[in-house]
């Protein structure tokens, strides 16, 4: 099991730093919420953090290792990413996408291994894929096919999971059953990260949320103690009046 | 399996395409040859006329084939082509150039130089940013600007016999095949055939994704070097050769996606196997139908017989 921690980082695309100088570490077992305004930089951090955006400077640690030190091939195997676009091509298989998991274990010739096959088995009993290992992808329903893409990241079954707004754009039921998953996955023991816009799954599944804006991390902490109005209204910019609007049921 | 049932079309077309030709040889004779029996005229025709030509159609067909596959795999664009990189472009004004100043015997090296050129061109224009998107857009740039200076060349083109020779050349033709070229484009089209195949299993993980094909373990820098390395050997050796023959690198993939499936990895080999088929069918049909004085260019019958195959075959497509 791996902590994550990064330590003074700025990062950016071209000539602007989105967050600059920020701090955070991850510990295993932990469901942790990234919420904030959209453009808050929620998915540039979690970017950085998997090391898929050149940080220009400060430091990413995997435990006590540097991410500059660590070859892409392992790193690949410690964390997965889950993107919020969700890709494939639509004449692919499920088994096939799952099968993509397991890229960072095979050679240019390589079988999957028996690691790897249970690894994508239990990815598949997670995600609750069973079903739907021959369909194709461009035959499914978005929440489907965002179940698959989970189903993908959950078959790396690596230590660190950080998914970009895993449930946008889903109804209810896949919203619920995508936060199911991730909890399930910290339960195991793995740190989960995953930016999130609904506040209220925020408060029921996080274990940990960050709340971000303009770059910085403003608060962290227990979801109890930091979603509180006073913090959604600032960093939200809500009015009294559109607060009661979006939480009209407290 | 599928892939073995090409291979077979494929090597069952070679006997046939060697079989046949304007030299009257009969098909026993034409056997004994091929296992070096026979007269020494027999012998020459299919040894050093025929089959080098045959083996040059599948080599070069298979080089377009493969790069088109790649570079649909890499950009995720099924509209993408070994013309987009602009690699054959390059090669044709490296030809056209060397036909500019007489200097016939210097086409295939000057076709190469350009290719190589254009390759670096673009590798030091995409080593700004990595992804597909710079990619294509420095290709059609660089494409662009050696199609200008190539019709640039042929405006000022010395005398109109310079002129016919350059369009020939365009239309494409595999007549000046033989051994000597048979050594220069297959080592290196297997050597960009190798480029294109190592990199087929991250082409088959990009179609998650840039972003995600990278968290899974993918070096785009890597893969793009490579691939750029791999379409410049394949479509540079194969327009060097046999001048700009249109039509395989774009729609073979498409036709061997339709047949066999999909997977950006099996395409690469299964488009090769197809293309080499493909232009060997072409070249076939080509030499069938020249008589004397009038020579077919295989660059526009691959074409006309490929579209129409291609258009049936996506009327059948959206009709189930």
């Amino acid at each position: 099991m791996t902590r994550l921690r990064a330590q003074n980082i700025k990062a950016g695309y071209g000539p602007c730093d989105v967050i600059a100088d920020l701090s955070v570490a991850a510990e295993p077992g932990q469901l942790i919420a990234l919420i904030g305004p959209n453009g808050s930089g929620k998915s540039t951090l979690i970017k950085a953090l998997a090391g898929l955006l050149p940080i220009r400077s400060g430091g990413i640690y995997l435990d006590d290792m540097n991410m500059v030190d660590i070859p892409v091939r392992l790193r690949a195997k410690r964390m997965a990413y889950l993107a919020q676009e969700r890709l494939a091509q639509a004449v692919m298989t499920v088994r096939e996408i799952l099968e993509l998991g397991r890229a960072p274990y095979r050679g240019r010739l390589g079988q999957i291994s028996d690691a790897g096959e249970a690894a994508i088995n239990r990815a598949v009993e997670a995600a609750q894929l069973r079903d739907f290992l021959p369909r194709k992808f461009g035959q499914l329903s978005g929440g489907e096919q965002a179940r698959v893409l989970m189903g993908r990241a959950l078959a790396v079954d690596a230590d660190i999971l950080l998914a970009d707004e895993p449930i946008a754009a889903l109804d209810p039921y896949y919203q619920i059953a995508m936060m199911d998953i991730l909890k399930a996955e910290a339960a195991r023991g793995k740190t989960v990260i995953t930016a999130l816009h609904d506040l209220s799954l925020a408060h029921q599944y996080a274990d940990i949320v960050w709340v971000m804006d303009e770059g910085e991390l403003k608060h962290m902490g227990d979801a109890s103690r930091v979603l509180t109005p006073e913090v959604l209204k600032s960093v939200f910019r809500l009015t009294a009046q559109n607060f009661e609007k979006l939480f009209f049921w407290n | 399996m599928r892939g073995l049932l090409l291979l077979a079309a494929l090597l069952a077309c070679l006997f046939v395409s060697v079989m046949i030709g304007e030299a009257p040889v009969k098909l026993a004779e034409g056997f004994q040859a091929l296992l070096g029996q026979g007269s020494d005229l027999n012998r020459q025709i299919i040894w050093e006329l025929r089959l080098p030509r045959a083996l040059l159609a599948i080599i070069i067909g298979a080089g377009l084939g493969a790069s088109g596959a790649a570079l649909q795999g890499y950009t995720r664009n099924e509209l993408a082509a070994p013309g987009i990189l602009g690699f054959s472009a390059c090669a044709a004004l490296g030809a056209v150039l060397a036909l500019y100043f007489g200097l016939s015997g210097w086409v295939t090296p000057a076709a190469l130089l350009g290719a190589a050129l254009g390759a670096l061109l673009i590798l030091a224009m995409t080593g700004l940013k990595k992804g597909s998107d710079v990619l294509i857009l420095a290709g059609v740039g660089i494409g662009a600007l050696a199609t200008a200076v190539t019709g640039l060349v042929m405006n000022f083109a010395p005398n109109p016999w310079a002129l016919s020779e350059i369009i020939y050349w365009m239309m494409g033709s595999l007549r000046h095949a033989d051994m000597g070229a048979l050594f220069i484009a297959g080592p290196l089209t297997a050597l960009g055939l190798s480029c294109l195949w190592f990199i087929g299993k991250d082409l088959k993980t990009l179609s998650l994704g840039e972003v995600t094909a990278q968290s899974l373990g993918v070096s785009l820098g890597r893969v793009q070097i490579i691939l750029v390395a791999g379409v410049a050997l394949c479509v540079g050796s194969g327009v060097a050769i046999a001048g700009a023959i249109g039509f395989v690198g774009l729609f073979v993939p498409h036709i061997i996606r339709m047949m066999f499936g999909a997977d950006p990895a099996k395409l690469i080999l299964r488009s090769a196997l197809g293309g080499g088929l493909f232009l060997l069918l072409a070249d076939i049909a080509v030499r069938l139908m020249s008589g004397p004085g009038t020579t077919l260019y295989l660059g526009i019958l691959t074409s006309l017989i490929g579209v129409p195959f291609f258009l049936w075959l996506v009327v059948r497509e959206v009709r189930s």
